[in-house]
């Protein structure tokens, strides 16, 4: 049972990576992103094609820890040129838009994985060692670990941005009200590319941990995880980076017990809908959203 | 008939008659198509009408097609294993739409999100739902190929039939005032929790008997892979692409998407396989139409549409989008009884028809409206004046049912506070808002009519098949819509949409729908801000119609001053939430606190507020 709480929380630091980005990116534009677990996944498994037939052109075999540096740089790039490309021009439109657009380059992005690297799962070596810990008598692989430091290290570092660089007050001030902060000064698309570019860097680095962790990736999988990732996001209130943080460790914790002590097969599913229309009935801005994430 | 709709009923006719001749084989495969359409045709409702993006359809799909093996298995005879998925679906849909009683758009998503992921891994893993072996038996007369797709061309036709209804009815203004304007359309009688569910509930019929469609041509289900999360995303594609509200477009997207690949065996120039290349095409073709066409195929047909009708009728019949001249008659009634002197009028001497006593609102810790104490008689004009943020809206807020309100406020002696503005409605108050508040994407007759929704008793949903009274309702509706219009010279304008009309048209509309439910009480914010001189000038004549002619009180927010001193009574003057002075318009604007209050300073004096 704590074993069980342990690996889930762990799993749901890594959802919370993918949940940071998709906060950063509500925050930053009022646009709900389904395509986070996509565009982290893309990078990884990108990644991975390199590391076992080598790069194009340079023939390298890229080392487990460079496949996570390159789904980090290739989240971060499709981040940029999903903004610039498509979100840019929904930013004045409906927010429903925007959420149909993410949806649509998730599943593009789902599609072009298949095409690209076949529907079997991708055996994906650890990126940060082979060790592994006991804790209360769970056993924990080097990418849990990873993810919960990872996590602990992000959330540290956002909020030095949020309360110590005046970039950061931009960001949250763009939140608030895009036209006056554009008058204000901010420069407001900066801050659009940063917050997607963020969000796709954290995707990529989720994807690599989360992948190692569950010992591979296939393509759809972070499909999975960004849905758990959302499920968290939204738990926690969609402009709260504690909040998401709360809500995937819940949504982990909750994975992990449930779906390990039951037989029957969806039983974490019904939970994790149970938790999140329970918390969204009860309190429809989520735990520690603020009014306009209602 | 229009030369466009010729040319539609004509192409339909010739894709329909087409699709005979294309062999057993590909018949089955259009079935298959028909199946996803009609699921996409239900998903449309909640997305184009109601502005809420369901991502469980394909489950809902499922659930409708398993239901009905399942029922048919049992032993029930087709039709009522058909009805069986069908209600099934309505009651999977309209749970999962509870949490939009609570939760807007945003995070509705993401709970149908969360119901597709439970439905798959959960319902649709159980072999008592699903077990391969079990078969639903089709009467001999649905065997062929041929006889399915007449099946499903039936299934088709009966919810194309049922989207007339919805856009011709009661459920069609309750839509589109949720999504557009949901909390102002309580006013109307509008009720924002049952119209959702009927939604939910519709679209959930329309998917469940798809599903059905699917359990009819497949006979047994053995696979989950049509009901996965991929295929609800698929869905959205297709209304989206197809263009939301397009039945046509809609279609046309499902060919593309779900059939087309079967006709064609490989693509030319990329050369692949169109079952490969055909589904990562239409993710991207989702991308581009939500960033570059919303509208979609639809959008391409209506334009087409357009253009044939221009070349057929060059001259086009388009409407003067200014209101045309009234009954002179009724005009110079009017004004010959504005002709009393000044001087000589006084305050109506009849019952206070509002009053306020201590009327009190406060947001958190900010107090909108302190105590407010006034009256309004039968049969005044009264002005409502005050710098912006004194507090004016709010008071019609309060008085409308809008806001959080304490203290008094009667109306006939009756107490409005603690009834919902559906009531207030009823009892004869209507009001306008200072921006807009009707709904632009809909004609003009269709925000008139949404206007007397509370005068309407019989549901929304008894509307949709005729039943009760709602037929000679809705006949009565369009007539005193008609009448409305005609009073403000609108009538020639009632098709076309609000958002195309010049501002101060839709400001004349607002006001002509907010009377058409023949009010006692008229609250106008602002009725001539965005006004030219002409414009405001025919304004005031009306104002003073309607007291003339329909015997109506009003209370009117106003920044323009001359406005005021033509119409109005009486004039209070608000700052901060508290009266700061009352009387004759003529002489409450000449104060020196209410000039103070209107420029910010107290020593602007002379020659009064000309703002």
């Amino acid at each position: 049972m704590a074993a069980r709480l342990i690996t889930g929380l762990t799993s749901g630091a890594g959802y919370a990576l993918v949940a940071i980005g998709v906060v950063l990116i509500f925050k930053g534009m009022r646009i709900l992103s389904l395509a986070q677990g996509e565009i982290g996944a893309f990078g990884f498994l990108l990644a991975l094609r390199w590391s076992a037939r080598g790069v194009p052109g340079l023939g390298w075999h890229i080392s487990p820890f460079v496949t996570m540096v390159v789904a980090v740089v290739v989240g971060a790039l499709v981040g940029a040129l999903v903004e610039r490309l498509v979100v840019r021009p929904l930013a004045t439109r409906p927010p429903l838009d925007a959420l149909i657009a993410t949806l649509g380059i998730a599943l593009f992005l789902a599609l072009l994985e298949k095409e690209m690297f076949g529907t079997a799962a991708h055996f994906a070596p650890s990126p940060v060692g082979d060790w592994k810990i006991e804790l209360f008598g769970a056993t924990l692989t080097a990418p849990r670990v990873i993810a919960i430091v990872a996590l602990a290290i992000v959330a540290f570092a956002l909020w030095l941005f949020f309360t110590r660089t005046r970039f950061g007050l931009g960001v949250l001030a763009t939140s608030g009200d895009p036209v006056v902060a554009r008058i204000l000064g901010i420069p407001v698309t900066r801050v659009y590319r940063f917050v997607w570019i963020a969000a796709g860097a954290l995707a990529g680095l989720a994807a690599a941990l989360l992948g190692s962790a569950f010992g591979g990736i296939a393509p759809f999988d972070m499909t999975r995880f960004g849905l758990s990732a959302l499920a968290g996001a939204v738990i926690g209130g969609l402009d709260s980076i504690w909040g998401a943080i709360i809500g995937c460790l819940a949504v982990g914790a909750i994975e992990g017990v449930v779906g390990g002590t039951f037989e029957t097969s969806g039983t974490a599913e019904l939970a994790v809908l149970v938790l999140v229309v329970g918390t969204l009935l009860v309190r429809p801005r989520g735990l520690l959203g603020s009014e306009a994430a209602a | 008939m229009k030369p466009s709709q010729a040319l539609a009923l004509f192409a339909a006719g010739g894709v329909l008659a087409a699709s005979f001749l294309v062999g057993d084989v590909k018949l089955s495969i259009l079935v298959g198509v028909l199946a996803v359409a009609i699921a996409a045709l239900g998903l449309d409702v909640l997305v184009a009408r109601v502005g809420e993006l369901s991502l469980a359809h394909a489950a809902f799909f499922g659930i409708g097609a398993f239901t009905t093996v399942n029922a048919g298995d049992r032993g029930l005879p087709w039709p009522l294993a058909i009805l069986a998925g069908v209600v099934a679906t309505v009651i999977a849909a309209t749970i999962a739409g509870l949490p939009s009683l609570r939760i807007r758009g945003l995070q509705v998503a993401i709970t149908t999100l969360a119901f597709q992921v439970f439905a798959e891994s959960f319902l649709f893993t159980r072999t008592d739902v699903t077990a391969a072996g079990r078969e639903l038996v089709r009467p001999p007369f649905l065997e062929g190929d041929v006889q399915l797709y007449c099946f499903a061309l039936v299934c088709l036709a009966l919810v194309l039939a049922l989207r007339h209804r919805i856009a011709v009815t009661k459920a069609s203004r309750s839509f589109f005032a949720v999504r557009d304007i949901e909390t102002r359309a309580k006013c109307f009688g509008v009720e924002p929790g049952p119209t959702k569910l009927l939604a939910y509930a519709l679209s959930g019929a329309i998917v469940g008997l798809a599903g059905a469609v699917f359990a009819m041509k497949a006979g047994s289900i053995s696979a989950k892979e049509p009901f996965l999360l991929f295929e609800s995303l698929q869905l959205v594609a297709i209304v989206v692409v197809g263009g939301r509200g397009s039945a046509t477009g809609i279609l046309t997207a499902a060919f593309l998407v779900k059939g087309l690949s079967q006709f064609v065996t490989t693509v030319p120039i990329v050369d692949l396989e169109p079952d490969r290349i055909f589904p990562i095409s239409a993710a991207l073709l989702l991308v581009i139409a939500v960033v570059a066409f919303p509208a979609g195929i639809g959008g391409v047909y209506r334009v087409i549409g357009r253009l044939v009708d221009e070349v057929f009728d060059p001259a086009g019949a388009r409407p003067d989008p200014r209101p045309q001249p009234v009954d002179p008659a009724a005009a110079e009634h009017a004004a010959a009884l504005r002709d009393v002197p000044r001087a000589v009028r006084l305050r109506v001497p009849t019952p206070a028809l509002l009053v306020a006593d201590a009327a009190r609102v406060e947001y958190g810790g900010i107090v909108a409206l302190d105590d407010l104490s006034l009256e309004v008689r039968r049969g005044e004009i009264v002005g409502l004046i005050g710098a912006n943020g004194a507090g004016k809206s709010t008071f019609f807020n309060a008085v409308s049912g809008l806001g959080p309100t304490t203290g008094s406020i009667t109306y006939r002696g009756e107490e409005l506070v603690g009834l919902s503005p559906a009531r207030r409605s009823a009892l004869g108050i209507a009001r306008t808002f200072q921006d807009m508040g009707l709904v632009r994407a809909e004609t003009v007759r269709q925000n008139v009519l949404l206007a007397q929704t509370w005068l309407v008793p019989t549901p929304a949903a008894a509307g949709l098949f005729g039943l009760g009274q709602s037929v000679r309702e809705e006949h009565d509706l369009r007539r005193r819509a008609d009448l409305a219009l005609e009073l403000f010279g609108l009538g020639h304008l009632a098709d076309v949409r609000l958002g195309d009309l010049p501002y101060g048209t839709t400001r004349i509309v607002e006001i002509a729908a907010s009377i058409a439910t023949g009010p006692e009480l008229l609250l106008l914010d602002e009725p001539s801000a965005g006004l030219g001189p002409e414009e405001s000038h025919a304004l005031a004549d009306s104002l003073l119609a309607l007291r003339a002619e329909l015997g109506m009180t009003l209370v009117v927010i106003e920044h323009h001053v001359p406005l005021i001193a033509r119409v109005c009574d009486y004039a209070y003057c608000l700052e901060s939430g508290s009266l700061i002075a009352e009387g004759r318009p003529d002489v409450v604007t000449q104060q020196p606190q209410v000039i103070a209050s209107f420029l910010g300073r107290s020593d602007a004096a002379t020659g009064g507020v000309s703002a």
